[in-house]
Formats: structure tokens, sequence, C-alpha cells
């Protein structure tokens, strides 16, 4: 199951089969349950009880390891009158995060189960399919088999078969006479995916599986799949989507490829930084101005408000922490100028700063345009997911995270820059005395969960000194 | 013949084809080609040519739902001699069944059907345990000749209804 004969390995092409059939199953109706089971290793194990909701299903996809060995991924549809629960007969262990690779499937026992399973659905005029991932080699008898294919064709069951993986002839002549025993009225399939670079969901959605339970299955698959947009996702029907998604595909590769430059980087840090505020000057008045070529990636395609946030948030965490604090604060003077409420979003998508900051210059944001943080979220609700995700997991940028904090200055020219904030305030004076003395002492400390803390509560106080001004002020 | 059916009428038995609920007959089993409104339908249970089949094997489950609650006295179960049913279950108000659990709750009663029923002799029922029946579920499990195949021609169910509210036509309904 970890063979690379299917791209990227068996078991992930199984994986995104399983959940684009999932998908194409509750979309085409909505009375259609789904349930997955696992046929390999120790034994038959249900993931997911037949239900209407993709998301408990794709969870389960993606559940966390456990030691189970074996795992498959049946799935049960049910339809306007039906309900087909299906089988995979994989293993899956290894680097997929949920479902352990071990072990040889067993055919037999796992259909059984889909059939019980589909007995004790809850509706009961749903019709019963199973569909199977079979990417083990059988090891029953052709006899057996037909057995169990006359069983399911006596309870009305519908059975489709999906054979992938080990190939040898045994296989393809049981399994073909299993359908042969199920099939009642052409209402079974089988499909034989050999391995190629084509994907497994590729060739699924063109077949009868697919298009074989009516309208709605191969519309979602057209749409979902492979249809020649990027990323699947069509730029005409959710155009925020598909522009986040190509951003951040585009500032992955370039942070990949900053990481591989970094190393590199020490000796010529200062000039990279000068360079690197030239393109933040010139993002930052939204002119698309090539500047050295890590920022040019970045800069390629700015054509949009929300791209060059991004773009010059990605710029910014990129640098190195010494060219930050000058950059930033050149940027500060050079954009008081420009509208303050521009200015600030674009500090509202630093991708790979920690939530923490993300949510207090965003609240400062919100303050400002006197918006509600709901409806500034809803705004940019997508890309700021994104962006939360990889930050989520984003470890080396503390350093940067914590250098800025740990600049009073940076701090407060934001606060300086807020146009109901008075830095004569008393409230909000007292503030940066305090940031300035804390800042100070952590500066000598290294990076310590401690010091970390310390910036978040600089921050949340910031915050609220913000809102006390804004208050004062009338905001 | 025709005196067993005319004893029925005297009971005010009615043959209860017009209070089957035809949403949710279901049959188990059956063939494709050879279905069961052909044994069950009106016009079709007459034409000889026309059978219900079994499909993968010899028992054929019959699930009937009626659209009122009704009273079931006897059944008439036509077929060929060699390939029609020979071990008749059937259970009242069980509509849950699948090939493999029929055999978990005994049947409301069990006929084994001779020569003269295949040829339209009523088989009466236990009638004490059909007094309150909402869905009737026929389990054929086996046929005369034990052939793969089992072939029913016609069924037909008498009995009487249970409340009175239904004035459809002139039948008689038996008063209490």
């Amino acid at each position: 199951m970890r063979n690379g004969d299917y791209s990227p390995n068996r078991f992930q092409a199984q994986a995104d089969a399983v959940n684009l059939i999932c998908g194409a199953k509750t979309q085409s109706n909505p009375e259609n349950t789904v349930g997955v089971l696992t046929m390999a290793g120790k034994g038959v194990r249900v993931l997911v009880t037949p239900t209407s909701d993709l998301g408990k299903i794709l969870a389960c996809m993606h559940a966390a390891p456990e030691q189970t060995p074996g795992a498959c991924a049946p799935l049960s549809l049910g339809a306007r009158l039906s309900k087909t629960p299906r089988l995979g007969g994989y293993e899956a262990r290894g680097p997929a995060p949920c479902l352990e690779i071990g072990g040889e499937m067993n055919l037999a026992a796992g259909i059984q189960v889909a059939q019980l399973a589909l007995k004790h659905r809850q509706n009961k005029k749903q019709q019963q399919r199973i569909i199977v991932f079979a990417g083990s080699p059988v090891k029953y008898d052709k006899k057996v088999l037909e057995l169990i294919g006359r069983k399911l064709k006596k309870n009305s069951v519908a059975l489709d078969i999906v054979s992938f993986g080990e190939e040898d002839e045994e296989k393809n002549e049981k399994l073909e006479a299993l359908l042969a025993a199920v099939n009642n009225n052409d209402s079974s399939h089988i499909v034989h995916v050999p391995s190629g670079p084509s994907a497994l969901s590729d060739v699924l959605i063109s077949t009868a599986i697919f298009t074989g339970d009516g309208e709605g299955g191969s519309g979602f698959a057209a749409a979902a799949a492979a249809s020649g947009f990027e990323f699947g996702v069509d730029p005409n029907l959710d155009p925020e989507l598909a522009l986040a998604l190509r951003v951040s595909m585009e500032e992955e590769r370039a942070r990949q490829e900053a990481a591989a430059k970094k190393a590199a980087e020490e000796a010529s840090k200062q000039e990279k930084g000068e360079q690197q505020s030239t393109s933040q000057d010139a993002t930052m008045t939204e002119n698309v101005n090539p500047g050295t070529s890590e920022p040019e990636k970045k800069t390629h395609d700015l054509t949009d408000d929300e791209n060059a946030l991004l773009q010059q948030a990605l710029a910014m965490s990129m640098d190195d922490s010494s060219s930050t604090v000058a950059v930033r604060d050149t940027d500060m003077s050079d954009a008081s100028a420009d509208d303050h409420d521009l200015q600030l979003d674009r500090f509202i998508l630093p991708h790979q700063l920690p939530v923490d900051l993300f949510m207090v210059v965003e609240a400062l944001c919100c303050l400002l345009e006197n918006q509600t943080l709901y409806e500034h979220r809803s705004r940019l609700a997508i890309p700021l997911q994104l962006s939360v995700q990889e930050s989520a997991a984003e470890q080396s940028n503390q350093t940067d995270v914590n250098k800025l904090l740990a600049d009073q200055s940076f701090v407060s020219s934001i606060l300086t820059s807020l146009p109901g904030v008075d830095p004569n305030d008393p409230h909000v004076k007292d503030l940066l005395a305090s940031m300035q003395s804390q800042s100070e002492q952590s500066k000598e400390e290294d990076k310590t969960p401690k010091e970390e803390e310390n910036k978040s509560s600089i921050l949340y106080t910031v915050l609220r000194g913000v809102q006390a001004g804004g208050a004062c002020n009338g905001i | 013949m025709s005196g067993e059916s005319a004893s029925a009428l005297q009971r005010s038995q009615v043959d209860l084809l017009d209070f089957v609920d035809w949403s949710g007959v279901e049959c188990l089993n059956q063939s494709g080609s050879h279905s069961l409104p052909n044994a069950l339908k009106q016009g079709y249970r007459e034409d000889e040519g026309l059978n219900l089949e079994s499909d993968a094997d010899e028992q054929l489950l019959i699930n009937i739902p009626f659209l009122q609650v009704i009273k079931l006295h006897s059944i008439v179960i036509k077929g060929p001699e060699e390939e029609g049913p020979k071990t008749v279950k059937l259970f009242a108000n069980r509509s849950t069944n699948l090939h493999s659990n029929v055999n978990d709750f005994p049947p409301s009663d069990t006929a084994v059907l001779s020569e003269d029923n295949l040829k339209g002799k009523p088989v009466i029922v236990k009638y004490v345990k059909f007094q309150n029946v909402r869905s009737l579920t026929i389990f054929i499990e086996d046929n005369q000749s034990g052939s793969d195949i089992t072939k029913v021609q016609k069924i037909v169910l008498c009995g009487t209804t249970v409340e009175t509210t239904d004035m459809k036509g002139l039948k008689k309904i038996e008063d209490h």
C-alpha cells in the first residue's frame, strides 16, 4: 500500500478516491448516507456508521493514528431510495496520519459486515450498495465469493468493485465471478484501474460507479475534479477560494526556497534587507515593482488588495531579524501618509505570525473601521483561515515574531498611527512604558515560553489600552 | 373451486387485493423479468403465462403492507406442479425481514402446499394469529421439486378489514 505505482502512493490514491466518492454520493441526494469500514489487518472495523454528514466521513479518513492495523475505506451510500455501503480493501499506516497499513484484506468478512451495517440502516426505504476498493490480493475461493454474491443479490444489495493495486490473474477472475453473482440488471459494476500516471480518482470519475447512481454524481465530479481548473476549484464559482489557494501555493513554494537560501543569506543579510525594504515600499504603495528575485516571485501577479497584503506580509515575515525592525519603521513612516485603514489592513494577514498577534491586530483594525470583528473576518475569512492553519505549524518564524513584539518602537508606531489613539493619552503612555520595560528584559533572554507569554500579554494590554483610548476619544 | 370461493364469500371474506399498499410491496430474490406484480396484480395473475420467479435460489421473500388493518382468513397460492412453492411461512406485521433473519422468529403460520393448493384450493390460516395485520410477509422456503427456481402464478389473500369505514363498492363487510 505504500507502493508508488499509483501517485502519490496507493493508500493516498485510494483515500482520495474514497473521499471523492463520498462527496459525490452525499451531494447527489440529501437522503444518501455513507459509511466506511476497513477490512485488512486485525479484523473488519467500521470506521463510520452510515451518515449523511460528509465532514464526519472525511474526518475519520484523516483521524489520528491508531494502533489497530489494517484499514479500509468502505463506504455506504444511500440514495433517494438507496443506501450503499462501500468496502475498501486496503491497509493503511505510515505517512498518512490516520489509518494503519498492514496485513491483507479480508474480503468476505468485510462484505458481510457491510451488509450487516446496511441492514440496520435507519431509513429502510434506502437501497443498499457496497463499494469495494480491492487493493490486496483476494485469498478466498471463487466458490465462496459466488456464494456471498448470491446472498447479496437475494437481499437486493448492489456491489461495485474497484480493483487496483496487486494484479494477478486469479484476482480479476474472482472479482468478475463475484460481480456476476451479485449483478442484477446491471446495478453492479466493476472497474479495473491499472497503475499509471493518472490518479485513481480521475479514472473513477468517468466510470459507472460515479455516474451509475444518476445525475448528481457526475455533476459533482465534473465540478470538483480535474476539469481543467487549477486546484480543482472553479475561479468563477469561488474566486476567493481559488485565489487563496493559488496564493498560498506560491507562498509555500517561496517559503521553501527561502528556507533553502537562508543559510546562504548570513553574509548578505544587510543587503538583502535593504533590497527587500525597497520592494516593500513598492508593495506598500501598491506598485508592482520587481525588486530582488525573492520578492519578485511574490509580486508577480499582484492585482488585488488582498494579494498585496499577502505578499507584503510574506515578505515581512521572510525578513531576517536585524533588518526587520529598520525596514518596518521605514515603512511605517512612509505609509503614514497613506490611508490608515488600508495600512492596518496590510498587517492583518501576516501568515506566519501566530494567532495572538493576528487577532490583536485584527481587533485594532476593527476598532478603527467601526466594524464588528465578525464582519471584518468574513471579509477576509478564507485567506485568513489558510494563513492561520499554516502559521499554526510554523515554528521557525517565532524568532521573527518575538523580535517584532519585542520591538517597542514598532508597536508604539502602530499605536501612534491609529487615528483614534492619542500618544499623550495617559493610558497609552503607561502601556508603552510597561512594554518598554518588559521588552528590555526579554531581549536579553533566550527564547523561552515565558517570553512568549510576555509578548502575548503585552499585546493584550495594548489592545485593552487602545480600546480604552478609543473609548475616551469617543470612537 | 367455485364452491370454495362461494363459501368464502358467504362468510363475507373479501379479496384483500384492494387493500394492498402498493408503494410498500417488496419481493426479495425475484427475477427481474418475472416479478411480483405478475402474481399479485389483478390482470396479470389471471394470466397463466405470467409468473413470479425466483432468482439466485429457490427462496422468495414477499412483503405486503396494507392500507388498513385486516384480518386474514385464507390464502391461495397457485403455481406449476414442479416449481410451485411447497413450504410457505407467513409472518404478520414483520416488515423488516431479510433472508438472513427470516428464521430468527417463529412464523405466525406455516403451510405446506399440496397439489390441490397449487391448483387453487385456499389454505385456511390460523385466523387467531392474523387478527390485526398491518403487513404480511410470505416466505417461500422451497418448491415442490427442489429445483433452483420457484414459480408462483397467483397469490390471493382473503380476509376482512377491521375498520368499517371502507365503503368502496358494495362489498359486504363483516359486522361484529
